[in-house]
């Protein structure tokens, strides 16, 4: 089995904090994995260290077998992977189609400058998280959560990375909007992307992933079936409370 | 923006206009508006760079003086024709910025905008003591070759050159780049996000701007036939042009043309009456009350009368 994503002994200290201890994963191509835990346990740090946004410490983050923890966010992209953000960050004066053309444009300035913009594309992209053909020239200052929420989502497919990683993806999203979009996850996971997924909605998610994993202050507490992991008595303790 | 026939109209009058102007008005006036011309010019400039990605310049004096400086020199000191000096003019702003203002990029917000003002004034204090028999010192460089005789021709030039700049600046900002840059100033770590390497796209920007910047100051330096550190690094000249920039509409290619005009005839409107420095504080009032009550400029309040009256008649 291929590994999309592996990730060996990561630390990240800020300061005496630490905020990633020690963790280490796998993703396998077309896998879907759920990252949980309480708030502040370091999921979106996870995530950002593997962006490249934030330098780990100590520790190996490869993609595809490569190592890429000296790489730029946007070679990290170019080779395959990309995020989704907690909060959503809309170009909020450029429309639906404008946002997408950013997320799909080369980082080359001459093909920049001198290529067209794909806007069957485009269009393919925003139709395809749920948008309609009116939506398309709404600027994004006027859109709703939710379409926010599925704008960084096309935005994200759009940089035509093959793993991606989704930070709540479903917060602020109606019960209409969270279907739509698990259905939109499902069928990606269908056509081989790979998953790697936060959300505090345990039961939105669930159908989504193979396994699980979950970590406390940054330490990995317990990986395995979804099921196996909610039901592990330090996951319980930590993450919802009981013993 | 999509074109409609009405820009198309509405450009073709514009340029008909401007060049029927030495037919319709006096000499005065014909200098008046070559001076809003070149100010245009360092206004579009402005914009390309801070009016799109954010990142306010208060370096643009400096750009726009190495530009004027080195043709002067150039000219004056070691022979060159115009025709050489200009475009050398152009390089060494670019490459000048380039080395100084470059790293600048990397940082900032309010720390970037102090770093190029910073940038300025130390190019206003080194000038005059830095090979002062290069430079002319405080007194600058006087008797440059003139590009063209009589103000006709002086307008016909800065018309012709801010028509070009302003095309350049359209088309450019029509590309995939434009919508980049605009998107920087938006959210930069969102176009980081979506793979794009944004020093890069920031350092492009900056340095067409520097290369415009460069342009005008060249031209304008041997339109005036004089350069002195106080005409071109002075903080005066940064306002008029980030003034006219805000007043005009940022992040447009119109704005910052009629921002110019708008500033430079309020002014002279105002000489007769106010002779003083205090036709400033009433420029100030009129551009401060404008930005308040459109911060998108004069371009965004002509937009919207446009779309109330189609509106009206629909």
């Amino acid at each position: 089995m291929t590994m999309a994503l592996e990730v060996r002994n990561l630390v990240k200290r800020f300061g005496g904090l630490v905020a990633t201890n020690d963790l280490s994963f796998d993703l396998a191509e077309g896998e879907s994995l759920g990252l949980i835990g309480p708030n502040g346990a370091g999921k979106t740090t996870v995530f950002s260290q593997v962006m490249g946004e934030l330098r780990q410490t100590s520790g190996s983050i490869a993609l595809f077998g490569e190592e890429i923890s000296s790489l730029s966010t946007a070679q990290r992209i170019a080779r395959g992977v990309s995020r989704t953000y907690q909060v959503p960050r809309p170009f909020s004066d450029l429309d639906v189609r404008e946002n997408i053309r950013v997320g799909l444009m080369p980082d080359s300035l001459r093909a920049m400058i001198f290529g067209a913009a794909d806007r069957d594309r485009e269009d393919e992209l925003a139709l395809s998280v749920g948008f309609t053909r009116q939506d398309l020239d709404r600027p994004a200052s006027e859109l709703s959560m939710g379409d926010l929420r599925k704008l960084e989502f096309a935005r994200t497919l759009a940089t035509g990375a093959k793993v991606l990683l989704l930070d709540e993806v479903f917060a602020g999203l109606t019960t209409g909007e969270i279907a739509m979009i698990a259905e939109v996850i499902q069928d990606l996971r269908h056509r081989g992307f790979t998953f790697l997924m936060v959300s505090h909605d345990l039961p939105a998610m669930e159908p989504l992933v193979d396994r699980a994993i979950a970590i406390e202050r940054g330490t990995l507490l317990a990986q395995g079936a979804f099921a196996d992991v909610l039901a592990d008595e330090a996951v319980r303790a930590s993450y919802l409370g009981v013993a | 923006m999509n074109l409609r026939p009405h820009h198309f109209i509405l450009w073709g009058l514009f340029i008909a206009g401007m060049f029927l102007m030495p037919e319709l008005v006096g000499k005065g006036t014909l200098r008046t508006m070559i001076f809003a011309c070149y100010l245009a010019m360092f206004a579009i400039s402005w914009d390309i760079l801070s009016g799109r990605t954010g990142y306010i310049s208060f370096g643009h004096p400096f750009l726009i003086g190495i530009g004027a400086y080195t043709t002067g020199i150039l000219t004056r000191r070691y022979g060159f024709p115009v025709e050489a000096s200009i475009p050398i003019a152009v390089l060494v702003t670019m490459a000048g910025g380039l080395i100084v203002l470059l790293p600048a990029l990397r940082i900032k917000g309010s720390y970037f905008a102090l770093v190029t003002l910073a940038v300025m004034e130390l190019m206003y204090q080194l000038v005059p003591v830095v090979r002062p028999d290069l430079t002319g010192g405080t007194r600058g460089i006087s008797r440059l070759p003139a590009l063209t005789r009589g103000a006709e021709n002086g307008y016909y030039l800065a018309v012709g050159l801010m028509l070009a700049v302003a095309l350049m600046a359209w088309l450019l900002m029509r590309t995939r780049v434009g919508t980049a840059l605009w998107a920087i100033g938006m959210n930069e770590e969102s176009v980081r996000g979506s793979g794009l390497s944004t020093t890069r796209l920031k350092s492009f920007a900056f340095l067409v701007s520097a290369g415009v910047a460069g342009m005008a100051g060249a031209f304008y330096a041997h339109y005036l036939g004089t350069i002195t550190p106080r005409a071109f690094f002075d903080i005066n000249v940064l306002f008029q042009i980030i003034v006219a920039v805000l007043i005009g509409g940022a992040g447009t290619i119109v704005g910052p043309i009629i921002g110019a005009f708008f500033m430079v005839f309020l002014l002279e409107w105002l000489r007769p009456y106010l002779p003083g420095q205090e036709r400033f504080f009433v420029y100030g009032l009129i551009a401060l009350v404008i930005y308040m009550y459109q911060p998108r400029g004069i371009m965004a309040i002509v937009e919207g009368a446009w779309t109330r009256l189609r509106g009206a008649r629909s």
